[in-house]
Formats: C-alpha cells, sequence, structure tokens
C-alpha cells in the first residue's frame, strides 16, 4: 500500500516539474506580475479591436514563452473564436521568405484554407494582407508570437516592416509580441520599423529568494486531497517543510542560485533531486538534495584528477613547477630532469624509469589533462613542447581529493 | 494560389460606431469625427476648470515638483503653450469606469486612425498639391522627393494629397491621373517596380517577355504617343531607399524615366534620408532635372500639442490634464519628434489611470483625469532601458564577472579573454573570500551574458582563447551596482 503510494507521489512530483504552465502558475496570482500585465494588455487589444505591439524580455529559462502560453491559453477559453495566434521562430524560419510562407500555412490552417506551396513572395504577402483585412472586419484578433526576435531583426528586416505596417491601418486587428533574450532587442530595429513598434518591454527577470521558497512549497508539497494515503502525504510534507527551515538547505540553494537563479536551471536541480528519492523510504532527505547539487555542478576535470596514478600526478606536478619557474616552453625530457631534481631533493621513495614514465605521460595526453603546444607531428613525443590543460589552482584542488595521494606532493606543489 | 474563400463568419454584432469606422473604408470622405470648429463653444459653468485647480492631485510632491519647474522654466515662453492648451478643459470631464468612453478616447489616439486634416503640415502639403497641380496642367513629367524622420506624417501628407487632388479635378474638370502607390519593401526585387509602373500604363495589353520592362517604358515614353489623350500617371513609391542597390541603377533608371521626352510619369519619392538625392542620383543634375525636395522636419513641442489637441477635439469630454500633454510633447520633442510614440505614450498614459482606478478602492476622491504622475510614469516606461534592472537581478557570480570586467577595462585595455578574465575574476574573488566557480562555468556565465547583450564573446576554437568585450555603458554597470557595498568599494 505504501509502496503505491510512494510510486504515485514520485509520478505526481515528476509530472509537476515538467509542467511549465504549473510551475509558472504561482506566480501569476498578484496584479503587478508579468501575467496579469500581459493579459490586460492583449485582451484589451482584443476586446478595444486595437492593433498593439509589445517586447518580452528577460534572460533565457526565467518563463517569457511559458507565461504567454499561459495568457493565450486562458484568453483563448474567454474569447473562443476571436484569437488566432500565429507562432514565428527566428531559429527556424530565418530569413524573409521562409517566415511568410510560414504565416501564410499558419493562417489558411487556422481558417481551413488550402494552402499551395509554389506561392512566391508577394503572393503570401498579399494573401497575408487580406487575410489580416478580412480578419479585422469579423473582429477577430490574429495573434503573432516572434519568438527569438533579435534574429528577425538582422538583414533588411522586412518581415517585421511589412507586419507593423499592415497594424497601421485600421483595417487590420493584430498584435504582435515579440520575444527575446537580448536587452537591446529594439535597438536592434530599424529606424523606421521602431518607430511603428510601440514602446511596450515587459522584463522577465530571474526570481527573487523569497519567491524561490514560494516555489518550492508549491511544487514539493503533496496535495492532501489526491488518493494517496492521508498519513504518507502529511509525513511527507512536513518533513519536507523541515528540510526546507534546515540552514544547510539554504546554503545549498544558495550555491546553486550564485552562479545560475534561472527558474529553469532550478527546476532540473529538483528534478535530479526528486530522481535520487529512495524508493523504500519514499521520503525526500537532505542527501538528495546535496547529490543533485553535485550532478548539476560537476567539475569534469578534477573528477578525472581524482583517478590519476601517484605517477602521472607527480608528472603533473613538475609540469607546473616548471611553469612556475616561466619556462615558456618544455618538452617531456625537461620534465623528466625536472623529476629527477625533485627526487634528489627530496628524498622520495619511488623512482620510475624513463619508459614507464612516458607511458604515463600518454595517459595524460588521453585524458587530456595535457596537451602538445605546436601542431607539428614530425618529432617524436619527447621533445614536443607541451602545456598543462588544467590551472593551477585546479591541480592543487585535485591533489587534495585524490585518495591516494601523500602529503609530501602538496608540500612539493606548494613553491 | 491560396483561395481567399471568404469562410470567416461574422462575429458578435459590434457597437454600430465601431462597424462605421472598420467595415466601409470607403467613407473616407464622410469621416465620423468632424472637422474641429476653429472656435470652441462657450464655457458654460466655470466649474471644471476650478475643481481642476484644487484637485488634491496637485498638490502631490512629485508632481509639484514637475509642475512648478515648468512654471519656473518658461515663464515667458508659457503663455502661447497655455494658449495651445487653453481650449482642452472647456468640456465635462469624462467617466472612465464607462468602458465605451476609454475604447474611443484610445481609438481617437491611436496611430492608425488618420485624422481628417493633417494639421502641421499645411506648408508642406500644398507643395506638393502645387507639384502636382502644375505637372497635370502643363502635362510635363516631373519627380519630387519627400525626406524627413519616421513619424513626421509623410505618408498621411501624401494619402491627404491624393484627396485633394480628387477634390480639385471635378471642380476644374481637369483629368485625374492614373495614381499607383507602391511601398518598395514589398517588392521582391528592385526592378519590378518597372514592371509596376508597365502594367498600370497599358493595362489591356499583355506584357511582352521579348524586352525588360525598363526597355518598353523607355520605348513607349521615347517616341509620341499615338492617342493624345493618354492620361498622366503619378507614381509614389514609399521607403524608396529599398531600390537602392550597390550599382544604384535601378534608382537612377527610375528617375531617369521622368526625362525623357514624351514620358507621362509623375514621380513622389518617400523616404528617410535627406540627402538621397545627392548621393545617388548625381547624373541628374548635370541633366537639369534633379528632383525637388521636400523635407518634412520633426514636430516641435508645439506642433506635438497641437496635433494631439485636434486628435482630442472630437471628444465631447476633457481627458488630459494640459500640464500631462505638454510634459510629453516636451520629452518626445526633444527626443526624436515621432509622433507615433507621443501617441503610443498618451495612451500609455491611459492605461495607468486605467490600472490605478481598479486597484484604488475609493475613486470618488481621485480625479478621474490622466495627470501628471501618469504621464511621466508612462514616459519612464517609454524611455528607460531594462539594463538595470538586469544587472541587479543577475546572480551573485555574474555579477562579480562584470565587476572584473570593469575593474579590468578601466585600466586602457577594452577587451580581453576568457583565460585573462578567469585570473581577474579569482581576484575579486579572493578579495571577499567567496569561492570562485571553475573556468567552464564561467565561461558558461559568459555565454548567457553574452547572449543577453551586454557582453560580446568572439568565435574561437579554444574557450579559453575566447575574446571578450562590454557591450553596455561602463557607467550603466556602476549605477546598477552600486547599492551592494561589496561592489561600491570595489569599483571605486
Amino acid at each position: 500500500m505504501v509502496e503505491r503510494s510512494v510510486d504515485e507521489a514520485l509520478l505526481l512530483l515528476r509530472k509537476r516539474l515538467c509542467d511549465l504552465h504549473f510551475i509558472f502558475s504561482v506566480f501569476s496570482d498578484s496584479p503587478d506580475s508579468n501575467y496579469s500585465k500581459l493579459k490586460f494588455i492583449v485582451s484589451s487589444s482584443v476586446t478595444e479591436a486595437c492593433n498593439n505591439s509589445l517586447l518580452l524580455l528577460g534572460p533565457r529559462g526565467c518563463g517569457k514563452i511559458a507565461v504567454l502560453d499561459l495568457v493565450l491559453e486562458d484568453l483563448l477559453k474567454e474569447y473562443p473564436d476571436m484569437i488566432s495566434v500565429i507562432k514565428l521562430n527566428g531559429l527556424l524560419h530565418c530569413d524573409d521568405n521562409c517566415a511568410l510562407k510560414e504565416i501564410a500555412r499558419q493562417l489558411c490552417i487556422e481558417h481551413e484554407l488550402m494552402f499551395s506551396k509554389v506561392a512566391s513572395y508577394d503572393d503570401n504577402s498579399q494573401f497575408m494582407i487580406a487575410m489580416l483585412r478580412e480578419c479585422g472586419l469579423a473582429h477577430k484578433t490574429v495573434v503573432f508570437v516572434l519568438d527569438e526576435f533579435d534574429l528577425f531583426a538582422q538583414g533588411k528586416q522586412r518581415l517585421l516592416y511589412s507586419l507593423l505596417d499592415a497594424m497601421q491601418s485600421v483595417s487590420s486587428q493584430a498584435v504582435v509580441i515579440g520575444v527575446s533574450c537580448r536587452l537591446d532587442a529594439d535597438q536592434l530595429l530599424e529606424k523606421r520599423v521602431r518607430s511603428r513598434f510601440s514602446h511596450r518591454k515587459l522584463l522577465f527577470l530571474p526570481p527573487q529568494k523569497d519567491d524561490l521558497q514560494r516555489l518550492l512549497k508549491h511544487i514539493l508539497l503533496l496535495p492532501t486531497d489526491s488518493n494517496l494515503s492521508r498519513d504518507y502525504v502529511t509525513d511527507f510534507n512536513s518533513r519536507i517543510s523541515n528540510i526546507i527551515a534546515d540552514k544547510r538547505f539554504i546554503e545549498i540553494t544558495d550555491k546553486l542560485t550564485d552562479s545560475d537563479c534561472t527558474v529553469s536551471n532550478f527546476m532540473r536541480f529538483l528534478f535530479s533531486a526528486v530522481s535520487c528519492i529512495d524508493s523504500k523510504s519514499g521520503y525526500m532527505t537532505l542527501e538528495n538534495f546535496k547529490s543533485a547539487l553535485s550532478t548539476i555542478q560537476r567539475q569534469p576535470k578534477l573528477d578525472c584528477l581524482k583517478d590519476c596514478s601517484i605517477l602521472e600526478l607527480y608528472i603533473m606536478v613538475c609540469m607546473k613547477r616548471l611553469e612556475v619557474k616561466e619556462q615558456e616552453s618544455y618538452n617531456f625530457n625537461s620534465v623528466m630532469k625536472e623529476y629527477k631534481t625533485i627526487h634528489d631533493s627530496f628524498k622520495t621513495s619511488d623512482y620510475y624509469s624513463h619508459n614507464v614514465c612516458l607511458r604515463a605521460f600518454e595517459h595524460l595526453l588521453d585524458r587530456q589533462l595535457v596537451e602538445f603546444a605546436d601542431r607539428g607531428h614530425n618529432q617524436c613525443i619527447e621533445y614536443r613542447s607541451v602545456k598543462l590543460l588544467i590551472s593551477h589552482s585546479e591541480l592543487h584542488q585535485g591533489l587534495k581529493s585524490n585518495r591516494s595521494c601523500p602529503v609530501s606532493y602538496l608540500k612539493t606543489c606548494m613553491i | 494560389m491560396p483561395s481567399i474563400a471568404v469562410a470567416i463568419v461574422g462575429g458578435d454584432a459590434p457597437s454600430p460606431h465601431k462597424r462605421r469606422l472598420r467595415s466601409n473604408s470607403a467613407l473616407i470622405d464622410n469621416p465620423v469625427i468632424n472637422t474641429p470648429s476653429k472656435s470652441c463653444p462657450p464655457v458654460k459653468s466655470k466649474s471644471a476648470r476650478q475643481r481642476v485647480n484644487d484637485s488634491p492631485s496637485t498638490n502631490r510632491a512629485n508632481v509639484e515638483t514637475g509642475v512648478t519647474k515648468m512654471n519656473n522654466n518658461n515663464n515667458n515662453n508659457n503663455l502661447p503653450v497655455k494658449k495651445l492648451l487653453d481650449g482642452l478643459l472647456d468640456k465635462p470631464i469624462w467617466n472612465p469606469t464607462e468602458l465605451g468612453q476609454i475604447s474611443v478616447v484610445k481609438e481617437a489616439l491611436h496611430v492608425s486612425t488618420a485624422p481628417s486634416m493633417a494639421v502641421c503640415r499645411e506648408d508642406e502639403q500644398k507643395r506638393i498639391v502645387e507639384f502636382c497641380r502644375q505637372s497635370i496642367v502643363e502635362e510635363k513629367a516631373g519627380s519630387l522627393y519627400i525626406c524627413g524622420c519616421p513619424g513626421t506624417g509623410k505618408s498621411l501628407s501624401v494619402e491627404n494629397v491624393k484627396g485633394c487632388l480628387a477634390v480639385w479635378a471635378k471642380e476644374t474638370g481637369s483629368q485625374l491621373p492614373d495614381i499607383l502607390t507602391i511601398n518598395c519593401t514589398s517588392l521582391s526585387s528592385t526592378s519590378e517596380i518597372f514592371n509596376k509602373i508597365l502594367e498600370k500604363s497599358q493595362p489591356n495589353k499583355k506584357v511582352s517577355g521579348r524586352s525588360t520592362p525598363l526597355k518598353q517604358l523607355q520605348q513607349l515614353y521615347f517616341q509620341k504617343q499615338q492617342s493624345s489623350d493618354t492620361k498622366m500617371m503619378l507614381v509614389i513609391a514609399d521607403e524608396l531607399d529599398y531600390l537602392i542597390t550597390k550599382d544604384r541603377v535601378v534608382l537612377h533608371d527610375l528617375f531617369m524615366l521622368t526625362t525623357l521626352p514624351f514620358s507621362k510619369v509623375i514621380l513622389i519619392g518617400i523616404a528617410n534620408a535627406i540627402d538621397l538625392t545627392d548621393r545617388f542620383l548625381p547624373k541628374l543634375q548635370s541633366l537639369n532635372c534633379k528632383p525637388t525636395v521636400v523635407s518634412f522636419r520633426s514636430y516641435s513641442m508645439d506642433q506635438i500639442i497641437m496635433i494631439l489637441k485636434q486628435r482630442l477635439m472630437a471628444l465631447p469630454y476633457a481627458v488630459f490634464q494640459p500640464q500631462a500633454l505638454e510634459l510629453c510633447a516636451r520629452k518626445v520633442a526633444a527626443a526624436s519628434g515621432d509622433m507615433r510614440k507621443a501617441l503610443g505614450i498618451c495612451r500609455g498614459a491611459i492605461e495607468m489611470l486605467e490600472t490605478e482606478l481598479r486597484e484604488a478602492t475609493c475613486t470618488s476622491t481621485l480625479t478621474s483625469m490622466v495627470r501628471v504622475d501618469h504621464m511621466a510614469f508612462a514616459l519612464s516606461r517609454a524611455y528607460k532601458s531594462p539594463i538595470v534592472d538586469t544587472i541587479q537581478s543577475l546572480p551573485q557570480h555574474q555579477q562579480i564577472v562584470l565587476c572584473s570586467v570593469v575593474k579590468h577595462f578601466r585600466k586602457g585595455k577594452k577587451d580581453t579573454t576568457i583565460g585573462e578574465l578567469n585570473k581577474f575574476y579569482i581576484d575579486v574573488c579572493k578579495s571577499t573570500l567567496i569561492p570562485p566557480v571553475g573556468v567552464m562555468e564561467l565561461s558558461c556565465m559568459c555565454r548567457v551574458l553574452g547572449d543577453q547583450g551586454i557582453l560580446k564573446l568572439g568565435q574561437s576554437r579554444d574557450d579559453k582563447l575566447r575574446r571578450v568585450t562590454l557591450q553596455i555603458d561602463e557607467a550603466d554597470i556602476i549605477f546598477a551596482l552600486q547599492g551592494i557595498r561589496f561592489f561600491r568599494n570595489c569599483l571605486q
């Protein structure tokens, strides 16, 4: 009985984390959220039958398209048959011909007309203007969504000009919504296109810390009225509330949001944490979040260093010493000389032969921890100049985390 | 060809006022908005004006500073502006809670509502009409070039000119020329304009494929026509600079069409550049047929106020406080003189009022006119760039990256590589004991910042060698980060 509840609960949580509408609906309550502002602008254009244009700006992963989809869904329910939506993407429809063809195709699908693939640019643009006029007469608003708006602003901007010019006439009823992650997207427009584009901009910013808390609770707390067992749900929720209030959890989320505080990154983190839930116990623990953080903030080169053998580490330490001595280019033979001098001065126990060291060096080359600094293939490996591909601090950290590394290496590295 | 079947069923019946404006565009000659009368009706009661002067809004601190500043700045110039805004308050104040009124006002201020008379452009229109009349009467071909910044009423004036010519032709009985309006952005190739001119001048003849349309037109106009009553053709080419090609041939040929001995083309070209004819048509000067240039200057503050007033005259109630309109006109005239922007900002101010009324619990105490603070808010939204807000909401490490970029670029060099940036970033992190992130994550953050248009990243094989430059102003970053003490000290 409990097993099934756990499975169902996990399914519910994972479904929530993949549903953008659910995630962004938590921010839509307040009257000055972007959701309500956007809804007000689009709905007033629909009801008052006037043309409008606006830009949605903000870094990637902050919910611009998600909130726009939410708004359009709600408006389609409120005003059925009065709105038709045309979606374009700057990455897919890169030039004007392609974009206009796509507009004509989508208009044909919306109004159940036959689309001809051989229509020319002229035909398509006349069709679009005629359709806009017809929709205007029938009091239907056409909403154009231009994703990756800054890519449409390259070149001669013909599509943007013809769209915005069509909106200057009384006979059409359209809303143009541009979505972009470039903050200066409207500066990229030519001045006559910019003059026709209204100055409205909605800025989507990543959520602040208290908004993130609200989002966490909204997603992770299980609903009490579902068909999961009541005890399990209350237990689960109380554990989650305890974890959220814990100082260590706050440290973990701070570490995550200090480098990337967008909602999509946070959702990836939560998904990873939810997937780590032990299905036997069925509850979330702080360990889940810790392991999720380490999967998101991976350091692949440090992971590589953890598995290196002691000889390989030794070779890298020698190379680092050569670099510190400001030797501009060095090759395998100079590294071997340095190896000998360390062995002589510090009296370390192991001293490996030339061939063994060469094999270890080749391993390092394979692992891409060192690489050749020149492009020539003529000389043999020992004479070609090499360089380290990891920084000194990374090497230092790697030595510390390597389980089999003796303390004396750290001393030699400390020069 | 996609068939334009009328499969759209009309929606629910709209209000009669709207239907008239939308469905019958042929009703342009009998517009719903009547031409404004020169003098306003006499004031019945002075209470409206007194009420405005005593409204609580004028006691608010920010409004007061705005209004007193304006009053102090031009004590001498205030009089003509006051005269301009005089008639506005003679009407009863509107009631914005009535839905119909808001939509009517917004429609009156919309860019697509063309006013019946283009105010402040009478001189330019007169010149254009004179030029066309002269060409038609003398049956001589000619060319005219209209230039001006966007939003200065060029296309609007040309539409009015078409109407004036029609009226004049009916009155004097002269022959109205064929009018061909082309927007050059809709041409798929630049030489297609000759196709269109040829089709219009010889609608019955099939276009023969033997020679290019340009050659056919040249042949046509080189010889005297058989029938002597072929009409003149007025060609209006909007956005003329789309015809400029590298060898400038198309534009040149187009204007040369008007110089041929038996040409029937009156050409009006519209574009933004003032020196288009000098730069791209130098040969015409030597032939002594340089086109006349009519330049539409950007609107000044007085002109913007007059135009807004004309649009609001038709409404039976007063919507804006005069100071609000003056603020809008002043700001827009100083920035670009673009009328579209002024209209957009006025509509934005109405929306501010709407949201305020929705949120306010008791609406009776506030006057429901659009005030200076609404206008100021709408103006700041229009002219503000989102950069400062975005920088303030960036995650901490990205802010540190920006700070290290600014600090490094102060020393002189204006670009660096990601590897070098990593060093500066680690230095800044060390000074505050924040553990720095690895270089891969740093290059990810730089890429995110580059996506947003804050940094500019070059291309390189090796990630660490990509060049990094700042794309926004250093002062913006310093201003945005000044609230945090660490950055303030770091960037001193």
